[in-house]
């Protein structure tokens, strides 16, 4: 149902004068299909919308078109001529910048220094110094941001890093500026001042391709919008012929968007089984909390809040500068004091970074999940194979893992089915607690829906859940209490009934503090 | 799960299939090639190579191999770890082979093989330690304990050359036979396959290959880390042991400088023989069949009548070959 745009669009389509196209681009890892077959074109002038949930392949469509990846099959094209494929320099020279999600500035660098990285104007040898200052004080001018160019980037807040590492992809002089979830750890005010400069910048002539979660910003200033799911395109379409709710089923595939929204039947929690009190560590500033047999607790916030590091601490995977934890099982209360006793107390931790420090991607699917269980599944410090695999293949086929072959390496499998793993060895330990740390970040629709029934399930069987969510669809959905975490406090908690997207965000972001709700 | 939530699931997204991976002539080679290299390598030299099929030049070549075998299947589990190499087997191969022949002139070879084993373990757990507990580069801190050890075996020994007694236990164990293979090639079998066993099928060599694959997900799995770097750095030194003794049985002496580049040996054929560098992937058996490649090559360059510098040079060239395609084979299978 994919319609052309119509010529009811307030700026100019793309028609035949595309400055940047994506052509038939497919994108793997490993067994995992990131983006499959996607063509898009920008115009000059064109802000460029492309949204879909986490994981859907905005990011790694966009490192192809900047060439940090090399497509598996397609092609990038500007102005009508082919781009070498998986060259940064190449994409550079033809005037492609692309503004990291991650920020890619180094720490102890200058703003200036900063600015000219891999650009740096020199002369036999040294760095031209001047030059260099000008570079960066007229491309902040060009954004219109104001910051000491001597300043090093670790002395600036979130906000300030993000504006210059804007200013850095302006420098190149760009045709085309891609920016990636430039928002997600913006105020309200200094969005709006991005959205502002943005439109400027297209009025300039400027094509700009701007991913983002937030729905209000994608029809505030862009044109049209292509909207990606599982690494599919699933539409184009001009922005006065859609509506946001509209955008929003395509996202998340309207089947789909009824099963995510099916409520938990409320439990009735049991005794306090995860106790914290008073914990502090880098960027959690003290902070209480309990959470009760069969319950979920949420913990929301935005990015940096504090969240991951809160719960780091809680299980011990980071060390804390302060505070106690304690779990209660069986009427025996225990002291927490390192990670190895959480986890022989009964904790199961799955953390954010599901590549890094959930599995290990050369090694099976089978020994992955073997490996928190070695005690049950070994004797005399032999490992007992046969019934590693019956184990193995039990839980496997528990968490829906696909495709059910358990020889194969972990790394082969897509996101979704990775977490499933991830999620498999620690339900082989029957946990008393549970720590989610966004279980669901770049996972499919599909498997989405699969975890979070394996999590409901988890917590009607007893078991006390904490789970961290940036997605507030999922945490909305899953959680019976919410605690808003922002700079390393809890700025609120909310009920089930209390919480709603809106509530959660205004704590989140220090809203309702200046409008004294 | 339910299975709503599947037919829901598999309505959306489909059946997700593992796509089969096209061939890729780098993946084949580091994960399949030195099975049919070797296999190439030995029929080529039988047939075209005068005097390489000989009964003789055979048991010479195992004479050779058998003490860096020894150390390269050991060697093979800190590799595995994703820690590079144990740089010391140098040091601990000379200290070995010295005090087996200098302590049991002295004494009794018992207790030189007690001593050597003390030492042995004290060069696991300072190795050990120093990386898996201080987190300390692995390439640098046995750099140093390499140094720190050839010191102490230089400053005890002055260094003189030892040798055995004509008639001694010793230099009988260096030319003992088994039927027609020597005792040496012997224990280069036997520990193969005991270290396979340790590495596949325990506990701790299924921790080591996990910590080798990733370590943060090693640990917060709730393993103890440490004990895993100091058992990897531990079997490492007490096969550098074994692989002394050999080396000094065979020769019936020792001395300070015999073992050297035993180091860059044992990582060759670890590494031809597909272990990746970057851990987690790789066996012992593998690691014998590098040796048997990298020996057999060496042989058929002496039957050529090449010199040791081209036979260094050589070496040196495919560890190159066989560390790039190492890499490129892992980008391309993407992990």
């Amino acid at each position: 149902m994919s319609e052309n745009p119509t010529t009811e669009t307030t700026r100019q389509d793309a028609g035949g004068r595309a400055i940047i196209e994506a052509r038939n681009v497919v994108k793997r890892f490993g067994g995992a299909t990131a983006v499959d077959d996607v063509s898009i074109e920008v115009a000059p002038g064109e802000i460029y919308g492309l949204v879909g949930e986490n994981g859907a392949g905005k990011s790694t469509l966009m490192r192809v078109l900047a060439g940090i990846l090399t497509p598996d099959h397609g092609s990038v094209v500007v102005d009508g001529r082919e781009l070498e494929a998986g060259s940064t320099r190449a994409a550079l020279e033809a005037g492609i910048s692309l503004v990291h999600q991650e920020l890619s500035l180094v720490p102890e660098l200058t703003v200036a220094e900063n600015i000219v990285l891999g650009t740096t104007p020199v002369q036999a040898g040294f760095i031209k110094k001047r030059e260099m200052k000008k570079i960066a004080s007229d491309a902040l001018e060009e954004i219109r941001v104001q910051v000491d160019l001597d300043e090093p980037i670790v002395r600036l807040s979130v906000a300030l890093r993000q504006f210059v590492e804007i200013a850095r992809a302006i420098a190149r002089k760009p045709r085309v500026l891609i920016l990636d979830e430039p928002t997600a750890t913006l105020t309200p005010a200094e969005t709006d001042y991005l959205l502002d400069m943005l439109e400027r910048l297209a009025g300039q002539g400027l094509a700009i391709i701007y991913i983002s979660h937030r729905i209000p910003e994608i029809f505030r200033i862009c044109n049209r919008v292509s909207v990606l799911r599982d690494g599919h395109l699933v539409d184009t379409v001009s922005i006065s012929d859609i509506k946001p709710n509209e955008i929003v089923d395509k996202m998340v595939g309207r089947e789909l968007k009824q099963e995510l929204e099916t409520s938990r039947t409320k439990v009735a929690a049991g005794d306090v089984v995860l106790q914290a009190r008073g914990i502090k560590a880098p960027g959690v500033n003290g902070i209480d909390l309990d959470v009760r047999a069969g319950e979920i607790v949420g913990l929301g916030g935005l990015v940096g809040a504090g969240r991951t590091e809160l719960v780091r601490a809680i299980v011990g995977a980071d060390i804390k500068s302060a505070g106690t934890v304690t779990i209660n099982t069986d009427g025996t209360m225990r002291r927490v004091n390192s990670y190895r006793s959480a986890i022989s107390h009964g904790f199961a931790y799955v953390p954010e970074e599901r590549r890094t420090d959930g599995l290990a991607l050369t090694m099976t699917v089978s020994d992955n999940i073997a490996l928190p269980n070695r005690s049950q599944l070994s004797r005399y410090s032999v490992l007992m194979r046969g019934k590693i695999g019956t184990f193995a293949k039990e839980l496997a086929d528990a968490v829906g893992l696909r495709p059910p072959e358990i020889q194969r390496e972990a790394g082969d499998f897509s996101g979704g089915n990775q977490q499933k793993v991830v999620l498999a060895k620690w339900l082989g330990r029957k946990p008393d607690v549970i720590i989610l740390d966004e279980p669901t970040r770049g996972v499919d629709v599909g498997a989405k829906v699969e975890i979070h029934r394996l999590v409901r399930d988890l917590a009607e069987g007893g078991t006390a859940v904490l789970v961290v969510s940036s997605d507030l669809p999922e945490l909305l959905d899953l959680a019976d209490v919410i605690h808003v975490v922002r700079d390393g406090r809890i700025a609120g908690t909310l009920s089930r009934d209390e919480a709603d997207e809106k509530s959660v965000m205004s704590l989140a972001s220090g809203e309702s503090q200046v409008r004294g709700l | 799960m339910t299975n709503e939530a599947q037919s829901v699931a598999e309505a959306v997204v489909g059946e997700p299939a593992i796509e089969k991976q096209p061939f890729n002539l780098l993946v084949w080679m580091s994960s399949r090639g030195i099975f049919v290299f070797t296999t190439v390598l030995v029929v080529v030299a039988a047939i075209f190579i005068d005097g390489f099929a000989s009964l003789d030049n055979i048991t010479d070549v195992f004479n050779r191999a058998a003490p860096i075998g020894i150390v390269a299947v050991g060697m093979t589990f800190v590799v595995i770890s994703a820690n590079y190499l144990d740089l010391s087997v140098v040091a601990q191969v000379a200290t070995a082979a010295v005090v087996l022949i200098a302590v049991s002139n002295e004494s009794n070879i018992p207790a030189a093989m007690a001593l050597a084993f003390v030492i042995a373990l004290l060069y696991g757990l300072v190795n050990g330690v120093a990386v898996g507990v201080f987190k300390a580069n692995a390439v640098i801190v046995t750099l140093s304990t390499t140094f720190i050890g050839l010191g102490i075996l230089r400053w005890f020994s002055g260094g003189s050359i030892y040798f055995g007694p004509q008639d001694g236990a010793i230099r009988s164990f260096g030319l003992a036979k088994i039927g027609p293979f020597p005792l040496s090639m012997i224990v280069l079998i036997l520990m193969t396959l005991i270290l396979s066993f340790v590495l596949t099928r325990t506990n701790f060599g299924f921790l080591v290959r996990s910590y080798g694959s990733n370590r943060d997900a090693t640990r917060l799995a709730g393993v103890n880390t440490a004990w895993v770097v100091i058992g990897a750095f531990t079997i490492t030194s007490i096969a550098a042991m074994i692989g002394g003794f050999v080396l000094g049985a065979f020769s019936n002496t020792a001395v300070s400088s015999m073992s050297t580049g035993f180091d860059f040996r044992a990582l060759a054929a670890i590494i031809v023989g597909g272990t990746s560098v970057f851990g987690g992937r790789g066996s012992v058996l593998r690691t014998l069949l590098g040796v048997v490649f990298v020996s057999v090559l060496t042989n058929i360059m002496v039957l050529s009548g090449l010199g040791f510098g081209v036979q260094q040079m050589a070496i040196g060239a495919l560890i190159v070959a066989a560390v790039s395609i190492d890499s490129l084979a892992r980008k391309a299978s993407g992990t």
